[in-house]
């Protein structure tokens, strides 16, 4: 702990480096309008943020890509990343980081054990769990083992990316190495999700910003995501919204709607379904999102993504079986078939529906009838 | 056992009284599962519970009562059919989805399907799904029947019918009775010819309460120089085997008059002015026997209105001052003798001012069906009858026709009760006063 | 498996091979029933009896003038909800895709407001109607669970539809994937129950005007 206090606040850090106020008051400014806070919130927070000193962040990766950490390290605006980089201390992540091995092992439980229970675990990537989750080791350790290790001390855990989340690409249909989301494998830890893939990195320094200035998990929506970022859907908030309620449709990718910018719901996007920021804060410094580029919306920042079917499968689409949709001449077969059976069926209540009638012919004749003797 | 209708009793003939729950089960059923065909059970699967046949039927729109709403009176044939040989009838039996007819139901029901019900088919004309709801309940009257349920004016009346061939005892046999009219009327009346061309055949209703009726009939014949006969053995048109809902008395009743027209070789059987007659002899009898009739059935009006067309009939202009002309269910709506009346009045200079629903949609006496003979069920009949004056008076008709001897006396029934001012007339009987040269 | 791909995947499924065979069973137990011969002599030739069956099959969506006075109400409730549900069901884009998927070919939307409010009008009239069948008291008697499970069925596929567009009660796929499952729930009850008047009106009334025409009767 006594270490902790020396550590220096985020504000000297900033000076340290150079970092201008303005420069480091219009980031706030931004962050803060990202996170839907009033203007004068933005100056609590800048406040708030130079006082507080670095949390010690863990980042893990398992089952991923790293486009995750490429969409944060890449992004368009290099003071994003600085700054986040600032806000915390990356304690360990074996893909940024200089040291490797067991140098780099060290460093992760020297920051462990100094800041037990307050660290911020970020991970990245799903864990496999087959066969003893041998589908994942690093320093002779399966993914199952360093992610219980290090959950245990962690504060609260922040999973990026949709792999992590809830499970992404390494977990799809069949799922050959039992993969799993985060939030499935570290019980009781407050668990925040960050999906996409990749997440918007404006939406992940949100997070963490929200965090650091908070020190509270923010409010969170049925899937643990930040319902500030993911608390509309793509839909609601897409600037073809309107083509869809005045019907007017893409069909193809290169038909007249679709050089007029029409909706891409007969296209199969995913917007309606899909609870994410890029039609918000979009991507690359606010320069496009997918919708605006043509393309409909996958759904990435939903669970099972990639086992929705198709991706150019509009979403009212039946989806009977893994091959995704139904094909007319299949309904039709299908149809008949089972009209063939309903037939059969019809056939054989006929005849029991005859033969009780019979029988009940048979019911011996009541007194009505006596007139019949005569 | 807890019946809610414990205060209700049965109108019931004295060799049906016996009879236990049990049987009566079994009877309705027995009948109910006959009457089971693709057609009824077309008919009774389509049915959406819209409830707009009640808008059609008199009996409901004079009352207001929803129990006699045409649909729900055919409810045990309903519960039969869903339960019996219906698509699904296993699970309506392991589930009670409809629950079992049992003979508590039946006898209430006794009431819906005679005492309110005359098989008019108006019913049928405003259904949206095109069910046909007179024929189920007629269908539905054949299982009451065979539970031992049949009103015991009709089962009695049929009964009697069936075996001596007439509805019930008289001082002396119609046979005579329709000599005497001859007499008194001084009309020739043709009887028991071994061989004639066109078999005549006369209304209960007539013999008793409207002799001039038969006289008429006779003299138009013989005006038409027609070669005809009246059969001593298949004299009275009526049929309380239909009322009654017995099939078998039905066929065996209408066979009666089958087999005297096959007897005398006639070419055409004449049905008076009797619409339920017409029912049972036009378009059912041949049903019922399991072949076609070799001989035309037509009903006298009908008859008439092709003499008249091919020159042999003349009729003199009558005076009648405004004429209203009443529509007998059975004949128009559901015999299809729509312009044959009118034709006739045509020929008489007559032009009737018709009631607000007419021909097709005509509101029924009441009275057809049986419903005139049930005691039970004169004061339900009252309120319609009644419905039925106002609608007449509306005409401000000063002479007042119809050609069914039964809507007649239902009529004149009613005129009695509620001091009415109209006389229900007889179309025949004008016909035979209006003949050119007669 | 979310709940939405569940619906739409073997829910939907299920559901669709239980409604074929239902209706088909339903149909052909009426078919193969005993068939009555008309023996009475025909007052109208086969051809225009024929003629007269059709004739009936689009008349009989009237009234004729001597009743509308007293079925106005009814008809004017069970026209205007045909209708919505027409517009609601086979009118909404996202629908259309649905139905589309399965027959091969889509055909033009409404605008989603406009099907929207349409939605809204036909679920005040579902309302309406359910008040009128418990209050009137010729519906109210005639009324069994069949007339309110399959009422309950259509409602419940009104309100969760008018719900995901609105965005009420639960997150857009959930919605959806109730939507949807509701749809299922009445393809699976479809053939079981008054909703199979879809399948029974026009033969009913085809053969009622045959008959009739056949008498000369009006019909």
């Amino acid at each position: 702990m006594a270490r902790l206090e020396l550590e220096p606040t985020i504000g000297e850090l900033l000076d340290r480096q150079g970092v201008s106020r303005r420069s480091f008051f219009k980031y706030c400014t931004a962050m803060a309008s990202l996170l839907a806070l009033p203007p004068l919130a933005a100056r609590a927070m800048a406040e708030q943020l130079l006082a507080a000193r670095r949390p010690s962040v863990i980042y893990l990766s398992f089952q991923e890509c790293t486009g995750c950490l490429e969409s944060l390290t890449r992004s368009f605006a290099p003071t994003i990343e600085n700054l986040i980089f600032n806000v915390v201390s990356l304690d360990y992540d074996d893909t940024l980081m200089a040291a490797a091995g067991a140098q780099a092992e060290q460093a992760r439980e020297q920051a462990m054990r100094a800041n037990y229970g307050k660290y911020l675990l970020v991970v990245d990537g799903a864990v496999p769990t087959g066969d003893g989750g041998v589908y994942h080791c690093a320093a002779g350790r399966t993914g199952l083992d360093i992610l219980a290790t290090c959950a245990k001390g962690a504060a609260a855990i922040v999973c990026v990316g949709t792999c992590a989340s809830f499970g992404g690409l390494p977990s799809a249909d069949p799922n050959p190495t039992d993969a799993r989301a985060i939030s499935t494998l570290v019980p009781g830890k407050p668990v925040v999700n960050v999906s996409g893939c990749p997440p918007i990195p404006e939406v992940i320094a949100g997070t963490l910003l929200q965090y650091v200035t908070s020190g509270r998990v923010p409010d969170l929506d049925e899937h643990l995501r930040p319902t500030v970022f993911f608390g509309n859907s793509i839909h609601d908030r897409c600037y073809r919204r309107p083509f869809y309620d005045q019907g007017k449709f893409a069909k193809t990718f290169d038909d007249a709607g679709a050089r007029n910018g029409w909706c891409l719901y007969e296209l199969g996007c995913k917007g309606p379904t899909t609870y994410n920021a890029c039609a918000t804060v979009k991507w690359n410094n606010a320069v496009s999102f997918p919708i605006q580029s043509g393309h409909p919306c996958l759904g990435c920042a939903e669970p099972d993504f990639w086992d929705h079917g198709s991706f150019y499968s509009p979403i009212p689409s039946p989806r009977w079986g893994k091959a995704g949709e139904v094909s007319p001449a299949q309904a039709g077969a299908i149809a008949a078939g089972a009209a063939v059976a309903g037939a059969a069926i019809g056939v054989g209540s006929v005849l029991l529906g005859r033969r009780r009638i019979a029988r009940r012919q048979q019911e011996p004749k009541s007194q009505s009838d006596k007139g019949n003797e005569e | 056992m807890n019946r809610s209708s414990v205060e209700f009793h049965a109108n019931l003939a004295a060799d049906e009284v016996a009879l236990g729950e049990r049987e009566r089960v079994a009877g309705a059923m027995r009948a109910f599962t006959r009457e089971i065909g693709a057609l009824s059970a077309l008919r009774l699967e389509s049915c959406v519970h819209c409830g707009m046949c009640a808008d059609a039927c008199h009996f409901y729109i004079a009352t207001e009562d929803p129990q006699y709403t045409p649909v729900l009176k055919v409810e045990p044939f309903k519960q039969a059919f869903k339960r019996e040989a219906g698509a699904f009838a296993p699970f309506f039996r392991w589930f009670a989805l409809k629950r079992r007819v049992t003979a508590d139901e039946l006898e209430r029901w006794q009431h819906l399907l005679f005492d309110s019900c005359n098989m008019c088919g108006r019913c049928s004309l405003i259904c949206p799904m095109g069910i046909d709801v007179a024929e189920l309940i007629e269908q539905a009257r054949r299982g009451l029947f065979e539970a031992g349920l049949a009103p015991k004016e009709l089962y009695e009346k049929a009964a009697h019918q069936r075996r001596t061939g007439q509805p019930e005892a008289s001082s002396e046999p119609y046979r005579d009775r329709l000599l005497a009219i001859g007499w008194q009327f001084k009309v020739e009346m043709p009887l028991d010819k071994p061989q004639a061309e066109v078999m005549l055949t006369v209304p209960r209703t007539d013999i008793e309460h409207y002799p001039a009726a038969v006289a008429a009939l006779a003299r138009v014949m013989a005006h038409l120089k027609a070669d005809c006969t009246f059969r001593s053995d298949g004299l009275i048109a009526e049929n309380y085997g239909y009322y009654a809902g017995g099939r078998d008395w039905q066929r065996e009743i209408s066979l009666r008059l089958i087999d005297q027209a096959l007897a005398c070789k006639a070419k055409v059987l004449i049905v008076p002015e009797c619409g339920h007659a017409y029912s049972a002899l036009r378009w059912e009898a041949a049903e019922l026997i399991g072949k076609p009739l070799p001989f035309k059935v037509r009903h006298v009006t009908e008859f008439l209105a092709e003499a008249l067309a091919d020159g042999r009939l003349k009729l003199r202009s009558a005076d009648l001052g405004v004429t209203a002309f009443h529509d007998p269910c059975q004949l128009v709506r559901k015999g299809g003798v729509t312009s044959a009346p009118r034709q006739l009045l045509h020929a008489m200079g007559v032009k009737p001012r018709e009631t607000t629903r007419h021909v097709g949609f005509n509101v029924c006496c009441g009275g057809g069906g049986g419903v005139l003979d049930i005691e039970r069920a004169a004061p339900l009949r009252y309120r319609v009858v009644e419905e039925k004056f106002h609608e007449i008076d509306g005409t401000g008709a000063r002479t007042f026709l119809t050609s069914c001897s039964d809507c007649r006396r239902t009529f004149d029934d009613g005129k009695q009760r509620f001091n009415w001012q109209q006389t229900p007339r007889s179309l025949l009987e004008l016909v035979a006063e209006h003949l050119q040269g007669g | 498996m979310d709940l939405v791909d569940f619906a739409r995947g073997p829910a939907l499924k299920v559901a669709f091979v239980i409604f074929f065979i239902g209706v088909v069973w339903r149909l052909v137990n009426v078919l193969l029933l005993h068939h009555r011969r008309n023996l009475s002599e025909p007052r109208r030739g086969v051809a225009e009896s024929v003629f007269g069956g059709l004739k009936a099959m689009g008349s009989r969506s009237w009234p004729h003038p001597e009743f509308i006075k007293r079925t106005i109400t009814g008809e004017a409730l069970g026209y205007s909800y045909h209708i919505g549900l027409f517009i609601v069901i086979l009118l909404f884009a996202p629908h259309i895709i649905f139905f589309g998927s399965f027959i091969g070919v889509r055909w033009p939307a409404l605008p989603n407001g406009v099907v929207t409010i349409f939605a809204v009008i036909t679920v005040t009239l579902f309302v309406a109607v359910l008040f009128r069948r418990l209050a009137h008291p010729v519906l109210r008697r005639l009324s069994n669970f069949d007339d309110f499970f399959s009422w309950f069925v259509v409602a419940l596929l009104l309100v969760t539809g008018l719900m995901a567009t609105a965005h009420v009660g639960a997150p857009y796929p959930t919605i959806l994937g109730l939507h949807i499952l509701s749809f299922d729930l009445l393809l699976i009850w479809y053939p079981f129950g008054k909703l199979m008047h879809a399948f029974y009106i026009f033969p009913t009334r085809a053969v009622d005007g045959y008959l009739l025409t056949r008498k000369g009767a009006p019909s």
